[in-house]
């Protein structure tokens, strides 16, 4: 019961190296001109996700299984030999059952059609007809080779926040072993709970929401990912930092804490001073969690470069419940003028062709061409190896 | 016999199977993807982790079944020689693609590992088809109730029963109501194990907090009565009710309450156990389609009376703390495992190992038409 993370498929088989990473995207990587783009689809294609989710009325928590099987897809298949945009809304269709929120094909076909073909996407041949869908479905599901229960950070950042009476957990109901393990915590040691300020942990729940704009989900146990949110939050969230500031254990703090990323000018401004004397002490309780503090500070390492690189990807509107602002301070200290780029149109491709920077319509236009670039390969290479095709997408693009 | 196409080449994993100390080998999926990849030429592969292609893996031996999502078959791993049963997921491209339920079983039994709950040994896809590999039962309880040749003995009951029991607690430990319990979802093998089976209606529910569910579920036969009164907030008493008419069908060789529909299969209830009042059920009145069901008359149960030719003191006890009316009064899996049916009275439960000696296997399907035969028989019997 509380071993079941251990038991489960996510564990054995979902959580990759970054080797297996990096192999999954070497199609890819052919065709593009430059590596980072790949990584900017990461978080493209999250927010395309996350906005469709939220068309369908999804709990954070379907959108995230959504997301994840959407990565996982793309371990065994390449953006430029696929259709991303179906393979999405196959994600969102395959997560609304398995997270028990089904949505009806028709639905979903219509709703995907609708926001697809609204800029700055502008697709305009997702079928129609049902039946693609459900292909494109049967796909999915064979690739993720029918695991379908996906752990997320957001129950360990309940559980270790005393937040088990919150509406999140309420709509975990599906979720394996939910409402048994009130046994032992299934990772590390200790029971003891974290007080935090309600807007700290808020913090913490909106960096688990930013990390699926990258592969971290893929590369690290969910409980990992939560605890490593909460020690950020705890250090970027002002008054929170401020307390453990005066707490003399702060030296223990080192290996983020010294990081020159750690700063966070805005979010000391912005939070709202809930100055209650902590009956706890932080960092005692990170360490009696009895984890890899050092892989913690990896991962936090890991979703600060994601902000870094976040923060020059440019949309229309940035998600409302980014924790992106909390970095906003010091990206900009660092980048200079590049944000500054938010008022000027994204449209404009000159300006997304700078080389330090992404909008939606740029990368659509960087996979159209690996895409061309692919199918002219393919072309030519008329005695040479096989190449490798993904028949039931190209006919569903045909179709389409 | 039948091989399946092959595109079973398509075969998901070798094994769902943990290995011991597997835990801490990560094997990326990228790399088992490509050991299974299918081939373009259809030429046949150098070698999978079996050694064989996987065109052959399984050979179909026969229909065993139809499920609530596709056909049941079984099958023989032509590697190993083991048996397995094949159930396929019919794909229903034009209204929702992949089954819910079919989704739901897949997910349920993914996390479930028992001795008394069938086995899920992998996933499958092939020719178009998923296939979910279960391991292999010789029979289920409706076929070996109904066929003559094998008789169980008392310390037999005993044990079937208590095997059920054990599933029962397993699943509702770990937050799982089944919901569909019947004769038919509840396997058993020459070694005389009894397996809970059947996902297709179960799901996760959470301990500190009812929630509202569908009221449709569970065969008529087996529903309990809060069920029949409408109630959509319920837990895992639903599972215990349908206990106790599996526990009565066991001696008995026949479903207890076999009602046409639901206003029907209360007047059957009644007719055994008695009507049911504010007293033996607190919240009867509260249900909402108590007025539209509630019996019209006060009859009288005489269930003792009634099952006392085939059931032993301790067992009519049980049985009737498993048939409460009362949704928190009747007893709960862990509880009924240490009745005193199983703790003091003899004999003590003993796997009907003997099972091995029948002749053919008895499943619901297989055996529909000459059950219903020696049924009329049977019957007439015992009228």
């Amino acid at each position: 019961m509380a071993t079941d993370f251990w038991a489960s498929s996510h564990y054995k088989r979902w959580i990759v190296d970054r080797a297996t990473l990096k192999e999954s995207r070497s199609d890819d990587l052919q065709y593009v001109d430059d590596p980072e783009y790949l990584d900017f689809f990461a978080i493209f294609f999250a927010n395309v996700i996350t906005k469709l989710g939220k068309k369908l009325n999804f709990r954070q928590r379907v959108i995230a299984t959504a997301i994840v099987f959407f990565r996982r897809f793309y371990i065994k298949n390449s953006y430029c030999e696929t259709d991303p945009f179906i393979v999405i809304a196959a994600c969102c269709y395959v997560a609304g059952k398995a997270e028990e929120s089904p949505v009806h094909i028709k639905n979903m076909v219509a709703e995907a059609r609708l926001f697809f073909s609204q800029q700055p996407y502008g697709v305009k041949y997702f079928p129609s007809d049902n039946s693609k869908l459900a292909e494109m479905e049967f796909y999915l599901v064979a690739d993720l080779e029918c695991d379908l229960t996906v752990f997320h950070p957001y129950r360990t950042l309940l559980s270790i926040c005393k937040k088990e009476s919150s509406n999140d957990l309420q709509t975990e109901a599906g979720e394996v072993g939910v409402g048994v393990d009130d046994g032992p915590r299934y990772w590390g040691s200790g029971d003891g709970q974290l007080e935090l300020p309600d807007d700290a942990f808020q913090l913490a729940w909106s960096i688990i929401n930013d990390t699926y704009r990258s592969d971290l989900c893929l590369l690290y146990p969910p409980h990992l990912l939560a605890i490593t949110a909460l020690y950020l939050a705890v250090v970027l969230h002002g008054p929170t930092r401020e307390l453990l500031q005066q707490q003399s254990h702060s030296v223990e703090v080192t290996p983020v804490h010294s990081s020159p990323r750690r700063s966070s000018r805005q979010s000391s401004s912005t939070s709202l001073g809930h100055a209650k004397k902590p009956s706890q002490d932080f960092v005692a309780f990170f360490a009696e969690l009895n984890i890899s503090m050092p892989l913690v500070a990896t991962i936090a390492q890991e979703i600060i470069s994601l902000y870094t690189l976040w923060e020059r990807y440019l949309e229309d509107s940035d998600l409302v419940d980014s924790a992106k602002s909390a970095f906003h301070g010091h990206a900009q200290a660092q980048l200079g003028a590049s944000h500054s780029g938010v008022s000027t149109p994204v449209e404009n491709l000159d300006d997304a062709q700078r080389p330090h920077g992404a909008t939606p319509t740029f990368l659509l236009q960087v996979l159209m061409r690996m895409r061309e670039n692919r199918l002219s390969d393919m072309a030519l290479a008329s005695s040479g190896r096989p190449v490798a095709v993904n028949k039931m997408l190209e006919r569903t693009q045909a179709a389409g | 016999m039948q091989v399946l196409p092959s595109a079973v080449n398509e075969s998901l994993k070798a094994s769902i199977a943990p290995k011991p100390g597997s835990g801490d080998v990560s094997v990326s999926p990228a790399q088992q993807s490509h050991t299974v990849e299918p081939d373009a030429e259809g030429t046949p592969r150098p070698s999978s982790p079996s050694g064989t292609t996987c065109k052959d893996l399984y050979a179909i031996v026969s229909q065993v079944g139809e499920g609530t999502f596709g056909k049941v078959y079984k099958a023989r791993n032509v590697i190993t020689n083991v048996h397995v049963a094949l159930k396929r997921i019919r794909m229903e491209a034009e209204k929702d693609g992949f089954p819910v339920t079919a989704m739901r079983e897949i997910k349920l039994l993914q996390s479930l590992r028992h001795q008394n709950v069938v086995r899920l040994y992998e996933m499958m896809v092939s020719n178009g088809s998923v296939y979910m590999v279960f391991e292999y039962m010789d029979h289920d309880l409706t076929g070996v109730l109904s066929q003559t040749q094998f008789s169980f003995s008392q310390a037999n009951l005993k044990s079937l029963c208590s095997q059920m029991l054990a599933g029962l607690a397993y699943l509702h430990r770990k937050g799982v109501i089944h919901r569909d319990i019947k004769g038919s979802n509840i396997l058993i093998n020459n070694r005389g194990e009894l397996k809970l089976a059947d996902f297709g209606l179960a799901r996760f529910y959470q301990k500190r907090r009812r929630s509202d569910y569908t009221n449709r579920v569970i065969t008529l036969w087996y529903r309990p009565p809060e069920l029949l009164f409408g109630a959509t907030v319920y837990g895992p008493e639903v599972d215990m009710w349908s206990a106790g008419c599996i526990m009565l069908e066991l001696f008995t060789k026949k479903p207890v309450f076999q009602g046409n529909d639901e206003i029907h299969q209360l007047d059957v209830i009644y007719r055994i156990l008695g009507t049911p009042s504010t007293e033996r059920w607190q919240g009867l009145t509260a249900l909402p389609w108590y007025e539209l069901v509630k019996p019209k008359d006060v009859i009288h149960g005489h269930f003792r009376e009634l099952f006392s030719r085939w059931l032993s003191p301790a067992a009519l006890d049980l049985a009737e703390r498993l048939l409460a009316y009362d949704p928190t009064q009747r007893v709960t899996a862990l509880e009924a495992l240490e009745a005193p049916y199983f703790k003091e009275e003899q004999p003590p439960p003993e796997l009907p190992v003997d099972l091995s000696t029948l002749e053919g296997e008895w499943h619901e399907l297989e055996t529909k038409r000459e059950r219903a035969k020696k049924r009329r028989k049977l019957e007439n019997g015992l009228v």
